[in-house]
């Protein structure tokens, strides 16, 4: 009776242990924000509120921000939607390269995008401008990246594959019988598109279109790199500069609320949309939609829209890159003479802040995954198998994070360590990315949950095994390709962070991407040899992520 | 002397009652089939029998052994509990080999690999799975996997095993075959059975004791011969698929234990009166009748009625014919005889075939 006590006590507590400290994970700088943003002089009042919406750097701010996400995400929309289809659906040259290229931004750092295209565009000294100016003599001096427009075109870069994902799965499965029975009725392609194709992927692409609309929004790296130098205003950087001395935590605080209120809304619509909405595009009969043939014209098009894609993407950032760190000094173009490995051996072998930063990026990035990972178990079990009851509230909590911008989490967890010993320590840095991001993992791990029938789980219990036993040999193998798509996604984020790291780091708890914006400033050389390596940390990544993928489809 | 031994057993979910102070008790050695509808609760009894659900209420025993009792807070959990389970789904692990499956009992109770293999092997040899050792579990068929499942749920040598609907997913050849060979296994290892099915060909082939499940509550139990020849309400008579006709009594025969009841116009019948009828004249009553114990002629015999056929089915072997006697639908089974619709026919019922329901 004893230990049958104790057993029981571990399979209740254990998952309902890891609800609740996801719960405490995104309450506590909840929490804070709210309470710091009431707070004036030791007293609760709106005053922080009131000072914000009538300084016109709020309503700068807050304009650029609503037109930089809501032009982001419709060219996501567009461009993610388009590649999907050509790859799902029409027979385009190397449609299985394409497949995985248009995926491969989605492993890379915004930030090392921007600085790239910083290097590509930039109106003295840019690639592209050089290039156009001695091969072609056409001066390229109109195009400004430091703007509005410049921060859109980087962030759909990064986005597209967002939408692209969302939508490349029920185009892939959806019964070509709906497309079929509108042709032979007497619609033409482009009406079968928009009157049947469109609105069978809607739901997809509403949930993408809100995940791009309030993450693009949000992302501090992008409006640093490109908005900043040239005094462009956003919200993420705007938050970032009232926490800077001479700092503003009240104002911070309203402003973050404002932020977390619109993004909390717009997710509570979409949920209610998307639960008014369910169509069943998916027939189970495993059949093989029709490939639609591509003619010539469309299929240069087609073509041209994908070099354009991960040209932009990933040829010429990465290509940029690599001629900015082999050079001893960059002049907006690759010269052989000038070329050098110093740029590589200074910050990986003499310079204390990259170095301890590679290190402490590693550090975040291994150990965080795995404790989010174990979190993310713990409540894929509690959403799969625990009280049917409160299910869909824990459920609903624990997504919460997943629109809500790094730099105000950070902002959160800043106002709560401030005065402890957490501050300033990798700790605190560590818990931050933990409470952002492990709802990503626990989506993909309760998705694999769900596939798996309790009875396995049962029959071992009936065997004569214990909860933990049960646990080990039978759940997490089978869990196994999951833990691993996850845990690999979360090493990549937390590679890459930068909203939440720049509030909270200090000296000696620098990441990467902290190191490239402190250095930015002193040489592109540094910078450019220290997006290298977090460029190649990403790609091997991504690598063992699309290895692990196919051995699993394969098997 | 019973080995499993549930009393008052109650199981709700939300206000649903799922279970409702349901207890009977299986002797040692022998076979309980629940039988009844989806919905009826017998899934429920099983897993509460297994742990894998807590009940509301009531007490069971397994072996002498008190697994649970709600009023003294008992409640074993299911490893704790030394039995074997088989489950519709068979519940085969996809990432281990027959093998592992098989042994996996032995290997959370300690047993050294050597002979937990040894005796793996000797029970996917009993099972007829002999020599599928080192296979994936998953590249087996599913009649494969059910006899995996089953040397998995006997390699620990448990003294009773549940089977959860466990030879539902089988063809009806594999299914008969299977029927058989767990009899055999059953009276050479002599475990204790408990049975859940929704098939009564299953139930009552496999089972001495059939307990006959209705919305939560037992509706009848018996040894399986009685539970089968004389249905004790409309419920079982339906269940089983006999002829259920709404009538009034006429009377008792007296001198008998035989009732006269009147189904529709001039059409009447003599049959068993069933437990606790009032054979009053005029009091509504069912009289219940097997489709096979009708039996349908061209020509008139000593008291047959005329009817004519309704409708009629070919099902291979037999037909089943709907026959319409003044007004009143009765179905009939028998070897064809090729009757077609509107066809006047003979219809021949012995009194002892009719059973008088109240």
């Amino acid at each position: 009776m004893e230990t049958s006590q104790k057993g029981r006590w571990l399979q209740v507590g254990l998952p309902a242990a890891g609800v609740t400290a996801g719960v405490l994970l995104i309450a506590g700088p909840f929490v804070a924000t709210v309470v710091r943003s009431i707070l004036v002089d030791g007293g609760v009042s709106a005053g922080n509120f009131i000072g914000l919406v009538t300084d016109p750097r709020f309503a700068a701010a807050a304009v650029n921000t609503l037109i930089a996400g809501y032009c982001t995400t419709v060219l996501a929309m567009a461009l993610g939607f388009t590649l999907a289809w050509l790859v799902a659906r029409t027979d385009m040259p190397g449609r299985s390269w394409f497949e995985t290229g248009n995926l491969v931004p989605f492993f890379l750092s915004p930030y090392v995008g921007a600085i790239s295209w910083i290097y590509l565009l930039a109106p003295h000294g840019g690639l592209l401008p050089w290039a156009a100016r001695t091969w072609f003599g056409y001066s390229m001096d109109w195009l400004n990246i430091y703007s509005i427009p410049g921060v859109i075109w980087v962030l759909t870069l990064f986005y597209t594959p967002y939408v692209y994902l969302f939508v490349i799965g029920p185009l892939r499965q959806m019964d070509a019988a709906f497309e079929d029975a509108a042709r032979v009725h007497g619609a033409s392609f482009w009406y079968t598109l928009r009157h049947i194709t469109v609105p069978l992927v809607l739901p997809a692409l509403l949930s993408a279109a809100l995940i791009v609309f309030v993450t693009s929004a949000g992302l501090f790296d992008v409006p640093l790199a490109l908005g900043s130098p040239r005094g462009i205003k956003f919200m993420p950087t705007e938050i970032f500069s009232l926490v800077q001395y001479p700092s503003d935590f009240g104002r911070a605080s309203a402003f973050g609320v404002l932020v977390l209120t619109v993004t909390i809304l717009l997710t509570l619509i979409q949920r209610q949309f998307i639960a008014n909405r369910r169509f069943d595009t998916v027939t189970g009969k495993g059949y093989r939609p029709r490939t639609i043939h591509l003619r010539t014209g469309t299929r240069i098009a087609a073509l041209t829209l994908e070099t354009v894609y991960i040209g932009g993407a990933v040829v010429l950032p990465t290509m940029v890159l690599m001629m900015v760190a082999f050079s001893k000094l960059w002049l907006g173009h690759f010269m052989w003479r000038t070329a050098t490995f110093d740029n590589f051996v200074y910050v990986l072998t003499k310079y204390d802040l990259t170095r301890s930063a590679i290190l402490n990026s590693l550090f975040l990035a291994l150990t965080g995954a795995t404790l989010a990972v174990a979190l993310s178990v713990l409540q894929s079990y509690y959403l799969t198998r625990g009280n049917p009851r409160r299910r869909a509230l824990v459920d609903a909590l624990l997504s919460l994070p997943l629109g809500i911008p790094g730099i105000i989490l950070g902002l959160g967890f800043l106002i709560l360590a401030i005065r402890t010993p957490l501050y300033s320590t990798l700790s605190i840095i560590l818990i931050a990315y933990i409470a952002r991001f492990f709802p990503f993992a626990t989506r993909t791990v309760t998705a694999m949950f769900l596939a798996i029938n309790p009875e396995l789980e049962q029959s071992a219990r009936s065997s004569g095994a214990s909860w933990f036993q049960t646990m080990r040999l039978i759940v997490l193998p089978l869990l196994r390709p999951a833990l691993v798509a996850a845990w690999l996604m979360l090493f990549v984020i937390f590679i890459r962070e930068l909203g939440a790291t720049m509030l909270l780091y200090a000296q000696g708890t620098e990441t990467i991407s902290v190191a490239m914006v402190i250095l930015s400033e002193r040489s592109s050389g540094y910078v450019a040899a220290l997006a290298m390596i977090q460029l190649l940390l990403l790609l091997s990544a991504f690598a063992i992520f699309r290895l692990t993928r196919t051995s699993i489809s394969q098997s | 002397m019973s080995f499993v031994d549930i009393a008052h057993l109650t199981k709700r979910f939300g206000d649903h009652t799922a279970v409702g102070n349901v207890s009977f008790q299986v002797p040692q050695g022998s076979t309980l089939a629940l039988l009844g509808p989806s919905g009826c609760g017998k899934t429920t009894i099983l897993r509460c029998l297994a742990g894998l659900e807590t009940p509301d209420g009531g007490i069971i025993e397994i072996g002498g052994n008190r697994v649970f009792d709600k009023v003294r807070g008992v409640d074993l959990m299911p490893e704790k509990r030394e039995l074997g389970i088989v489950f519709q789904s068979y519940a085969v692990w996809p990432h281990m080999t027959v093998a592992e499956n098989v042994a996996f009992p032995l290997k959370v109770r300690g047993v050294g690999a050597a002979e937990r293999l040894a005796k793996a092997s000797k029970m996917l040899e009993t099972v007829g799975l002999k020599g599928f050792e080192s296979r994936s579990a998953t590249l087996v068929s599913g009649g494969q996997q059910q006899r995996i499942a089953l040397a998995r749920a006997l390699v620990h040598e448990p003294r009773l095993v549940l089977f959860d609907e466990a030879l539902s997913n089988l063809d009806a050849q594999l299914r008969e075959q299977m029927r058989l060979e767990l009899r055999l296994l059953q009276e050479r290892l002599g475990f204790t059975a408990i049975y859940v099915t929704h098939d009564q060909a299953e139930a009552f082939g496999l089972a001495d004791t059939v307990v006959l499940m209705n919305q939560g509550r037992i509706e009848t139990a018996g040894p399986a011969r009685e539970v089968f020849a004389r249905p004790s309400s409309a419920f079982a008579a339906r269940f089983f698929g006999m002829n259920v006709l709404e009538g009034r009594s006429a009377g008792a025969v007296e001198g008998t234990d035989r009732v006269v009841v009147t189904l529709g116009g001039r059409f009447g019948i003599e049959g068993v009166a069933g437990q606790g009828l009032d054979p009053t004249a005029g009091t509504p009553v069912l009289a219940c009748i097997r489709k096979e114990s009708v039996r349908v002629s061209r020509d008139a015999e000593k008291g047959s009625v005329p009817g004519t056929i309704a409708a009629m089915s070919f099902l291979g072997v037999a037909e089943e014919y709907i026959v319409d006697i003044d007004g009143v639908s009765l179905r009939a089974m028998q070897p064809a005889a090729g009757f077609r619709r509107g066809d006047a026919v003979h219809v021949a019922m012995a009194a002892a075939d009719w059973i008088v329901l109240p």
